[in-house]
């Protein structure tokens, strides 16, 4: 059932489907070719700027055709549908991943391939802020949701350096700082991982009690 | 008759509106009349019903099971089809029924073919260039391909040209001679004066009757009579009552005992309409 639910979104999308490839593996390398130390977010980057145009715009569609409402009354559940758009994301972010790493493959001296620490504390990123911004459109709806990323990513100038600030020097950095790369990156993976469970969770709860 | 839908004291406060404890049960192998004026409470019960919103208070059983319990096997035996649609008209008729099939453990493919077939409409044919008729008929193809035992319809011939309203009645006739239900909200009480055979009324978010339609039919009558002849005891049999200089024009559910009173009289079969309206104008006075 799942499979059909991404299936659809990615038929609602299908418009955005000749831009994706061409922006997972352009931003990455216009990233790196304007600040060679940026490489470590230049996958995470193209991959959020990816999927977060990807998946509003399916959103979009969900919320003018109301479609989720006759799906709903079919006999998938609602928690069905919520898993079909982790699952969306995921594939969005996996087929990024592999498109990044193609192009690196293919050009390896203008774009690094991904090392686990990296790709780790990419997953990481991009589970934080969809992590967030799930349980937020699933509370508020599109049109809202939109408006409260949009705050967001006009903070980030300000709150990013103050968060790295708190970060840097901090027990949390310090013990990291004394692992192994290969191991930051499978505990970034993990925490990755819980993130998007727990995340799942509340989006489960919150569309659970919609009025459709 | 064994009902297929029990409804009891399903409460549900919406902003201003509120559905009241409403109770009604669809009896099996019907076509029953949910009847109402536009935001009388129809959509807000049906919603309930599918779970597309959560009721404040209040039961509803299918079959006699609890549908919160076994809500997937429920789904599973309706099939829906909604004023607005509610698809996706990016997507092809084909693609929209790949989704939706994926859902029920009973698709039955070639029913839906065979429905496509004779509605004429194209697999290949994005949703958005549908008319309101061919989605329609989309929408009843897709709700009767599953073997569902009960059709749940909201506003389905509101829109529709008097041609395609017919296809859709004669439709819903040979469904429930198969053995199947059908639960079918309008304003449009014309169609239900055809192929109805129970009813329910509700009004202000409560049901104010529920009646095998033949048995209403029956017993309620529009009189007309002089102005002289309207005596407290006469007016007091009257569920509504027009009034001019010159006579008057009522519903009564007295038949007999009005006619017993008033012996020049006319007496006339009245509509589902007018008996649907006189009940409401009798509640809102």
């Amino acid at each position: 059932m799942i499979y059909h639910l991404i299936l659809k979104d990615l038929r609602l999308g299908k418009r955005y489907w000749a831009l994706l490839p061409i922006a997972a593996v352009a931003i990455p390398f216009f990233i790196v070719s304007k600040a060679a130390a940026a490489t470590s977010v230049a996958f995470a980057l193209s991959s959020l700027f990816i999927v977060y145009l990807f998946f509003n715009s399916v959103s979009m569609a969900e919320e003018k055709h109301r479609g989720a409402a006759y799906l709903c009354a079919t006999p998938y559940t609602r928690k069905t549908l919520v898993l079909g758009k982790y699952a969306l994301i995921l594939l969005l972010i996996g087929s990024s991943y592999i498109l990044y790493t193609l192009a690196a493959l293919i050009a390896p001296e203008r774009l690094p391939v991904l090392g686990i620490q990296e790709l780790g504390f990419s997953l990481l990123l991009l589970a934080a802020v969809f992590g967030l911004f799930l349980p937020i459109q699933y509370r508020l709806g599109y049109e809202k949701s939109r408006l409260v990323f949009f705050f967001f990513i006009f903070l980030m100038p300000f709150l990013l350096p103050y968060a790295v600030g708190e970060l840097d020097g901090s027990s949390l950095s310090n013990s990291m700082a004394g692992l192994a790369p290969v191991m930051q990156g499978v505990l970034a993976v993990a925490a990755a991982v819980i993130l998007l469970l727990g995340s799942m969770a509340v989006s489960v709860r919150i569309y659970a009690r919609q009025n459709l | 008759m064994r009902s297929i839908l029990e409804v009891e004291g399903l409460t549900k406060r919406l902003g201003d509106f509120a559905l009241d404890g409403v109770s009604f049960a669809l009896p099996d192998n019907c076509i029953t009349g949910f009847i109402g004026v536009n935001g009388a409470g129809k959509t807000s019960t049906i919603k309930l019903l599918l779970g597309l919103m959560r009721a404040d208070a209040g039961d509803i059983r299918f079959l006699g099971e609890d549908i919160c319990k076994r809500e997937r096997e429920f789904k599973n035996q309706i099939g829906v089809v909604w004023d607005d649609g509610y698809f996706y008209p990016e997507l092809t008729l084909l693609e929209m029924k790949d989704v939706v099939a994926a859902a029920y453990s009973e698709w039955d493919e070639s029913q839906f073919r065979k429905l496509l077939e004779r509605f004429g409409l194209q697999g290949k044919q994005r949703i958005g260039t549908l008319s309101k008729g061919m989605r329609m008929k989309y929408a009843i193809a897709l709700a009767m391909s599953h073997r569902a035992r009960l059709l749940v319809m909201d506003e389905p011939t509101s829109g529709l040209d008097p041609q395609v309203r017919k296809e859709l009645l004669d439709l819903l006739l040979a469904y429930v001679a198969e053995g199947n239900s059908v639960f079918v909200s309008t304003h449009i009480t014309s169609d239900l004066d055809k192929i109805a055979d129970y009813l329910v009324l509700i009004d202000q978010g409560k049901v104010v009757w529920e009646e095998e339609k033949d048995r209403l039919l029956d017993t309620h009558r529009i009189i007309k009579g002089g102005a002289e002849e309207l005596t407290p005891e006469v007016r007091s049999m009257f569920l509504t009552l027009d009034e001019s200089s010159y006579g008057f024009t009522g519903l009564t559910a007295q038949r007999e005992k009005v006619c017993r009173h008033l012996r020049n009289a006319q007496v006339e079969r009245p509509s589902v309409e007018d008996i649907m309206l006189g009940y409401i104008g009798r509640s809102r006075i």
